[in-house]
């Protein structure tokens, strides 16, 4: 193999990483590959790359990835946000902001949702402790403590999470008096493990590194057209998917009849694939197994091993050389080979990890150039093992430290050896962190013969190199990030060149840009519509471009069970100069300019519309109703008011001691009273439930059928008589809006970019999240025909009592809203109002 | 109470996460779209200035036009951007230049009407602004004009900056004008090499001759103090030391090449890199060094690159030497080429191959076949001599597929499938070789005969 007779100079140092007092000399400039010295580089290698510096671009046919396959039967739920964890005050005293992780919170959710479970015990053994009627006992054996007087000093104002919170002087003797028991039992043995559960949630939210690799494959098929999806979908992504792909001449993918399926016992992390020899075998990580397939064009899949990963399994590849050989990676540390003639083998065993010590426990493994020669990663570097020598040595290919000018706390995120089956081979390694991508030639270990700042707003663990256009031309390698941003590299010099850069890296839409292309809902839905495309990507597979269709298939795989996909074609101004073509005089090189501007941006088209509608409305008919929340009401000082105002005291006093033993929390509706001073406002998530159903029938112009069917849930006789009184103030809240509707800079706003803006903030501080902005967004996509619809039924709202939207604070409108639908549901609340509900489960 | 359990937490948070946040910055993961997440949540406490705000959002969208490839779109922003030179956060203030500097170049290099003047005037005033970027920029606009043929630019540029100092000399400053120098010599042997090319079109009673020469010795000697501080270094240099010895050459200093060359190849702390050991062996082959001295300078490349494209050319070397040691290195060094899955088409090998085989066991050196197949006995079938590649190879090369099978033949025995598969395909010109393959197969395959693997 022929190896590059001039190396691109580069200074050497060794030493821990963020430690470098040398200069860093690959510039960070993709224009630095472009360069060339005069006589320093032979000249067949020189030409060729430098025709492409220029204008190489692959230029989306869409503005952004469609769907390729319908949305999955099972419900998706977008899991935990960075809001669910952190705590929300700032911290005036310090510069930089820090992540704290909001414990508090999350216990004292808890203490709301599950009181008896947290306090049943601790209120048994403290019954003695307490009087609930009169002045204080007064014992001289154990301290009695007055519940009234506590329960009128704790007022039911706890700010959430705030640890300054005032404590008047008894309620720091009581803290005192309850603190070894209450406190302590359930603060540290529950704020321990909880803190560590959302250590590591939070951990996952930065980077999942389940999914490094990707769990979604292309096998190509018997033409270079034709092909088949792998993929996990599912709820639990424990459903393995063979879709069968062909592309049409336009570069469209047909999906062709109903994909056949694996179902699995766990969820499907890493998918790989290999045809070695014209067989195709197929892998699949799971968190405890590994798994491989024999693909036979005709028949069903064989399963021909399952392995058991006690620790967890991190990695898996198959080998590009030898058919049936896998390596897997264990938690552990223990990296082993899996061959079909010896069975499982371990090569490499060191808990410890490579260059300096990092507490994490994932390991990677991949094969090289030497089909007996395996690289093994973790985190601080990448070693090059021979499994036919001793056990554990081996040479450091890639190493985090000041070797490759690593930055201080950058890790290996990915290791990829780019080599493909044949004899085709390299001995290139792609190497990617948080914040570059190396190329590694394994011949020359621990000196990058490349690196890029890949700048990627998320964790890079998917990569993709594929083989050129046509022949000559730069290879392209698709990094995809985890939060779905994909970047594509032109990756030139093979043989006796430097792999270099071509041109400049391009970003590729990601599935979020597709947002434009479906069409719009109401807010409640669009939200959802916009998470489920905001969904991690935990795939990334390509149609390689081929002679006769020189067109690029990208595939994308959310988390989410969705497969997207996205046409690309290398631009038409992008040609080959000539290969007798002299080298170009500088100078004169310049003249032939590049057209303006090169990303001129794709439209949308009706087809592509289409599709997306079609997916979009197989989405709305499978999103099931969120479960309606109740916001919890819990205020002692209202509370207590009642209390004193009841004449029976006496049944009071027994219900309290009643729920006392048996370590209920109290609710209003316990002791027969419901607070009828303002109510508490309710959590947003759940106000625009019935009004969603409400709208939508409306949209469909059933609005009056509706309205009767709810009329005869409900009894009618009461609210009927007060409709009249209804309709004109609901008549004077819409004349409050008509002018945004009316308004021509309103309507011509992208009402996705005002969605987006007023999520950017989750609490912002004019707290606007209810009916207005509902209204008004929604009023925004209105089409003109539509408004005397929305009119007509807007009229027919049964809103009541309020004395007109525009005068009420947001906020309270819709909890007024929400709780004259509910109210016979027993709530309990803490008097600050709640946000969306923490998905944490208990 | 709620409040008792929120100080405990937050004490009890606070001990985890202090030393983990001390720590964070030395020894954990660190995650740059961190602060994003932060920063969509937390919303009291310090809040970014609107000028830093503004700044950040002009940053990524100009990042974003660079990665689209719109380049006056970019421009645009860059223009927006260079605000940030007046920020008063010191910290952000001082990384702006570098920042500016990179994607300002960026776009200067892709702009459609951007050109080499452009360019030059936006480098010199960038190397003005924040100091510290000075030797970085100065070296990367020299590089620029050098790409763009403009030699004598990119020489007065390097000049420059070889005088600049600023402060105390520290070290990467050192490396930096260390490298500015040697890419001055780099230029200088351009210039040195071009007149080298006149030069040998003159006739040498020529006056002009005399004149030329010695003009040629006063930049030689030029270049090589500026190449020579730099390659003591170490790195990957090649091109100034391809240079430098290319020269030293020239005027006869044979020694000062060899040690140039012995210590970029041999020292302990250069990077393990194979070029050094091949301009060492070129320049030993150049110098007609004795074999003994060759082989030891492959033996060492052998050991680094064992699929080298030299290697083929080291087996000839052993294969003609008096040792024992070496003739059975011989065959190790052809096994070792072929383990590799670029070279498994390599049919000089393969030939290679099989005739030392032949040669080995006609010498009656079994066991070092068998030493050397030992190891490969579990893969080696399946690599190359599947039924597959049999049918394969014999459609595209047809020659390959002989020399395989006669190497099957000898490690696997006769039942082997891929030189069954061989022996049964009827071809004209290859007929005769085939017949004389099997006959010599027989005669000396490794494996017993009858027993079948």
């Amino acid at each position: 193999m022929d190896f590059p007779s001039t190396l691109r100079p580069s200074l050497f140092m060794a030493g821990p990483l963020g430690m470098t007092d040398g200069p860093d000399l690959s510039f960070m400039c993709s224009w630095r590959d472009a360069l060339t010295l005069p006589g320093a580089q032979p000249q067949n290698c020189r030409d060729q790359t430098s025709s492409f510096a220029k204008n190489l671009l692959w230029e989306p046919s869409t503005p952004g990835p469609l769907p390729l396959v319908p949305p999955g039967p099972d419900p998706w739920d977008p899991g935990l946000a960075a809001q669910d964890f952190l705590f929300r005050g700032g911290h005036y005293y310090q510069y930089q902001s820090r992540v704290v992780l909001d414990v508090t919170e999350q216990l004292s959710r808890f203490l709301w949702d599950h009181g008896d479970i947290a306090f049943a015990p601790l209120g048994k053994l403290m019954l003695e402790n307490f009087r609930l009627e009169g002045n204080r006992g007064y014992s001289k054996k154990v301290t009695i403590v007055s519940v009234k007087r506590l329960l009128q000093d704790l007022g039911g104002h706890q700010p959430w999470g705030c640890p300054w919170a005032s404590l008047s002087r008894r309620l720091r003797r009581f803290s005192i008096l309850g603190g070894p028991v209450l406190s302590r039992s359930v603060s540290l043995l529950m704020g321990r493990l909880l803190h560590e559960e959302l250590a590591t949630r939070w951990e996952q939210l930065l980077m999942d590194e389940a999914f490094t690799g990707g769990a979604l494959a292309w096998l190509p098929g018997r033409t270079a057209r034709a092909g088949q999806l792998v993929y996990p979908s599912g709820g639990a992504l424990d459903k393995l998917y063979f879709q069968e792909v062909s592309v049409n001449s336009g570069g469209n993918p047909r999906v062709l009849e109903d994909p056949g399926h694996i179902q699995l016992r766990g969820p499907v992390r890493q998918v790989v694939t290999s045809t070695v020899q014209g067989e195709t075998l197929l892998a699949v990580r799971s968190d405890y197994h590994c798994a491989v397939w024999k693909i036979d064009k005709q028949e069903p899949p064989a399963p021909l091993q399952v392995l058991q990963v006690e620790k967890g399994a991190t990695g898996i590849s198959l080998s590009p050389h030898l058919s049936g050989e896998l390596a897997i990676c264990s938690r552990s540390g223990t990296v082993c080979l899996w061959t079909p003639q010896d069975g499982l083998q371990t090569i490499y065993k060191d808990p410890e990890t490579l260059a300096f010590r990092d507490p994490s426990p994932w390991r990677w493994a991949d094969f090289t150039a030497h089909p007996r020669v395996l690289t093994v990663g973790d985190r601080t570097g990448v070693k090059m093992v021979d499994i036919q020598g001793p056990p554990g040595c081996g040479l450091l290919l890639f190493c985090a430290g000041a070797e490759a000018a690593c930055q201080k706390g950058e890790r290996v995120l990915l290791a990829q050896y780019l080599g493909q089956p044949g004899p085709a081979s390299t001995s290139l390694h792609l190497i990617c962190t948080q914040f570059s991508i190396y190329l590694m030639d394994e011949r020359l270990p621990l000196v990058p013969m490349l690196k890029w700042d890949h700048g990627l707003p998320s964790a890079p663990l998917l990569a993709r190199l594929l083989p050129p256009a046509s022949p000559g031309y730069p290879r392209p390698l698709l990094l995809g990030g985890q939060g779905g941003q994909v970047q594509l590299l032109h990756i030139a010099g093979e043989g006796t060149s430097i792999p270099q850069l071509a041109g400049p890296p391009q970003s590729l839409p990601s599935i979020t840009d597709s947002l434009s292309a479906f069409p719009l809902l109401e807010p409640k839905r669009q939200q959802q519509l916009q998470e489920r495309l905001e969904a991690p990507v935990i795939g990334l597979a390509a149609a390689p471009p081929c002679a006769s269709a020189p067109g690029l298939l990208l595939f994308q795989l959310s988390a989410a069970g969705d497969v997207f996909y996205q046409h690309l074609r290398i631009q038409q101004t992008s040609s080959l100069r000539e290969p007798d073509h002299p080298a170009p005089e500088r100078p004169a090189s310049r003249a032939a300019a590049p057209p303006v501007d090169q990303g001129s941006t794709p439209s949308w088209t009706s087809r592509a519309s289409a599709r997306c509608s079609r997916w979009l409305e197989a989405l709305m008919e499978l999103s099931p109703t969120n479960p309606v929340w109740a916001a919890p009401t819990f205020s002692h000082r209202r509370f207590l008011g009642h209390m004193e105002r009841q004449k029976s005291q006496e049944t009071l006093a027994q219900k309290l001691q009643a729920a006392m033993a048996k370590g209920q929390l109290l609710r209003p509706g316990d002791l027969g009273t419901l607070p009828k001073a303002e109510p508490p406002p309710a959590p947003q998530c759940s106000q625009q439930d019935e009004l969603t159903e409400r709208l939508t029938k409306a949209w469909e112009g059933q609005a009056a059928a509706w309205w009767k069917r709810h009329q005869d849930q409900t009894s009618g006789s009461q609210r009927q008589s007060k409709r009249p009184k209804r309709r004109t103030q609901l008549s004077s809240t819409f004349s409050s809006f008509t002018s945004y509707m009316d308004s021509p800079d309103a309507s011509s706003a992208p009402h996705s970019q005002d969605l987006s803006n007023s999520e950017a903030c989750p609490q912002p501080p004019r707290t606007p999240p209810s009916q207005e902005l509902t209204q008004e967004l929604w009023a925004q996509g209105v089409q003109h025909e539509r408004r005397q619809t929305l009119r007509d039924y807007m009229a027919k709202l049964p809103l009541q009592d309020n004395p007109g939207p525009v005068a009420t604070p947001p906020s309270q409108t819709s909890s007024r809203q929400t709780r004259s639908f509910r109210q016979q549901t027993p709530v309990l609340s803490g008097s600050h109002p709640p946000r969306k509900k923490p998905r944490m489960g208990f | 109470m709620m409040s008792d359990f929120s100080e405990e937490l937050t004490k009890l948070a606070g001990a985890e996460d202090n030393p983990e946040t001390s720590e964070f910055s030395k020894t954990r993961m660190h995650f740059p779209w961190l602060q994003k997440h932060i920063e969509a949540v937390v919303t009291g406490g310090k809040k970014r200035k609107d000028f830093a705000q503004t700044t950040s959002a002009c940053l990524s969208f100009l990042q974003e036009a660079l990665l689209k490839h719109q380049w006056c779109r970019a421009a645009e922003y860059m223009h927006s951007y260079l605000q940030t030179l007046e920020d008063s956060d010191t910290y952000r203030k001082q990384a702006a230049p570098e920042i500016i500097w990179k994607l300002g170049s960026e776009i200067l290099f892709y702009h459609p009407k951007s050109n080499v003047e452009t360019f030059s005037s936006f480098a010199d005033r960038m190397k003005n602004i924040g100091v510290l970027n000075y030797l970085k920029i100065s070296l990367q606009h020299a590089l620029y004009l050098l790409h763009h043929g403009m030699l004598e630019d990119a020489n007065r540029n390097l000049s420059e900056a070889e005088t600049w100092r600023y402060g105390e000399k520290s070290a990467s400053q050192e490396v930096l004008i260390k490298l500015v120098q040697a890419y001055k010599g780099l230029l200088q042997h351009y210039s040195w090499s071009k007149k080298k090319m006149e030069l040998s079109e003159l006739d040498e009673d020529d006056y002009a001759y005399t004149a030329k020469s010695r003009n040629m010795l006063s930049q030689s000697s030029k270049t090589s103090t500026n190449i020579c501080t730099l390659i003591k270094t170490p790195g990957v240099w090649d091109p100034f030391v391809k240079s430098y010895v290319e020269m030293l050459e020239f005027y006869g200093d044979q020694d000062g090449a060899r040690e140039l060359l012995t210590n970029y190849a041999y020292d302990e702390k250069f990077p393990s890199n194979p070029n050094a050991h091949v301009y060492l062996y070129e320049f030993l082959k150049r110098e007609k060094a004795p074999r003994a001295k060759l082989i030891s300078v492959l033996k060492i490349l052998h050991e680094i690159v064992p699929s080298h494209s030299l290697m083929l050319e080291f087996h000839t070397l052993l294969r003609k030497s008096e040792t024992e040691e070496h003739r059975k290195l011989g065959l190790a060094v052809l096994f070792e080429v072929l383990d590799f899955s670029g070279c498994t088409k390599n049919i000089t090998a393969w030939k290679y191959l099989a005739k030392y085989l032949k040669q080995t066991l006609m010498e009656s050196h079994r066991e070092w076949v068998e030493e050397e197949w030992k190891s490969r006995r579990n893969w080696w079938p399946a690599f190359h001599f599947s039924f597959f590649w049999a049918k394969s190879d014999w459609k595209a090369d047809a020659e390959l597929a002989c020399e395989k099978a006669f190497v099957a033949g000898i490690l696997l025995g006769k039942g082997c499938r891929y030189f069954r598969y061989i022996l049964k395909q009827d071809h004209e010109t290859l007929k005769k070789k085939i017949k004389r393959m099997k006959k010599s197969v027989k005669k000396y395959t490794i494996v017993n005969p009858g027993v079948h693997t």
